[in-house]
């Protein structure tokens, strides 16, 4: 079988090397292996850029018609991801933080940082001083669900604590917590 | 970084803002609960009319009515709210727009003492003494001059004069005064003509 480049549904281009089917199995031979991994790596980040997808776990080897089944799955080589398998690529993703378990303290479920908590500040920051936002008191729905869809739309409210306290440590940022939830106010840059 | 101390102080306004926010925050998310409800029912009622159930159909149907009426409720509340943040929001501007005003007159009360009108007479007045002062001395210098040069500029106006009366003289050839009479009252036509020719050729 020759090995091709495949676009799906909804519009992203895959790898030739996806539909390889020693791709999808755990090689004994470790530098192999970790070419796999790197591989893996790589096409997660950048299929979820693609569909800005927040979350990936485990169970989404499992589920069919799961956000993940264009890259997790390949029927045309009738090949699939075991869930052991995607764990792994989980753990190493966590190791180089490009990726964070959420909830923590356990390991079936990550944050993918297709942009980092720092780049996620940045695009936060430049999304409050384009909309006019600074010095005002938003609360998270107002990032998370803008009535005009943003870069932040849907970020996950995780994610977005991050990259607030990011933007915290130097003065951008100031939480508002009251009894009934909390919001933010961001600043102006000081000189 | 010592960003901390230069954070704004969070004032019981920003709370009640923050909170009324919130508030409409919940509205939100209940009119997005709404919206499933009534989604769900017009499923319901679809259903059950294939099911050939049409009492029950009619039930979620009216249900579904309800839900819209609250839907319609809680849009007005979510504008109500809304109005109230902006105003809220509008006002603060209204203060720190009033603070501005209120720093500009400060420092144009600051400049105006600086720049009282005592102080402005005071220096006008030594301006004028200043200018009477280099109008005196001028005019001393200029009577010096006259005095002593007078004469001399006297001669040179006068020869100046002759000059320019001599080039006119040499320079100039006018044409005599016609000796003839101009009109000639008898003659016909042509006659002025004639007239004009001499006068130029002279």
């Amino acid at each position: 079988m020759s090995l091709s480049t495949h676009t799906t549904i909804s519009g992203f281009l895959l790898p030739s090397i996806h539909s390889a089917p020693p791709f999808f199995t755990e090689q004994p031979n470790p530098t192999t292996q970790s070419i796999a991994t790197e591989q893996w790596i790589r096409l997660i980040l950048s299929y979820a850029r693609h569909r800005k997808l927040f979350v990936l776990r485990v169970e989404d080897a499992e589920t069919t018609d799961g956000d993940w089944e264009e890259i997790l799955r390949n029927d045309r080589i009738n090949r699939k991801v075991l869930p052991g398998h995607l764990s792994n690529f989980m753990k190493v993703m966590v190791e180089r933080n490009l990726a964070g378990y959420e909830p923590p303290r356990q390991m079936r479920s990550v944050l993918v940082y297709w942009r980092l908590p720092e780049e996620w500040a940045e695009v936060l920051y430049d999304w409050v001083v384009s909309s006019g936002q600074l010095s005002t008191i938003l609360t998270f729905y107002d990032i998370t669900d803008p009535p005009i869809e943003s870069p932040l739309t849907n970020i996950p409210i995780p994610l977005l604590r991050k990259a607030i306290a990011i933007l915290g440590k130097t003065g951008r940022s100031q939480l508002i917590a009251i009894a009934d939830g909390e919001g933010v106010r961001f600043l102006p840059r000081s000189k | 970084m010592g960003g901390n101390q230069s954070l704004p102080k969070i004032t019981p306004q920003d709370k009640a803002i923050l909170d009324l926010k919130l508030q409409r925050d919940k509205l939100k998310q209940y009119q997005k609960k709404i919206q499933a409800v009534l989604d769900r029912e017009h499923a319901i009622a679809k259903a059950q009319m294939a099911a050939g159930h049409k009492d029950r159909a009619l039930i979620a149907l009216r249900r579904r009515k309800y839900q819209q009426s609250l839907l319609g409720k809680t849009d007005e509340q979510l504008e109500n709210l809304e109005q109230l943040v902006s105003t809220i929001e509008f006002s603060l501007v209204e203060v720190s727009v009033l603070h501005g005003l209120k720093q500009g007159n400060e420092v144009l009360k600051e400049i105006h003492k600086e720049m009282n009108v005592e102080s402005v007479e005071k220096l006008l007045e030594e301006t004028a003494e200043a200018r009477e002062y280099q109008r005196e001395i001028g005019k001393m210098l200029s009577n010096n001059l006259t005095l002593e040069d007078e004469e001399a500029v006297q001669k040179e106006l006068l020869a100046l004069q002759q000059d320019i009366t001599a080039e006119a003289t040499t320079e100039l050839e006018l044409p005599n005064v016609p000796a003839a009479e101009p009109v000639a009252r008898t003659s016909e036509e042509p006659e002025p003509a004639l007239v004009k020719k001499v006068a130029i050729a002279g």
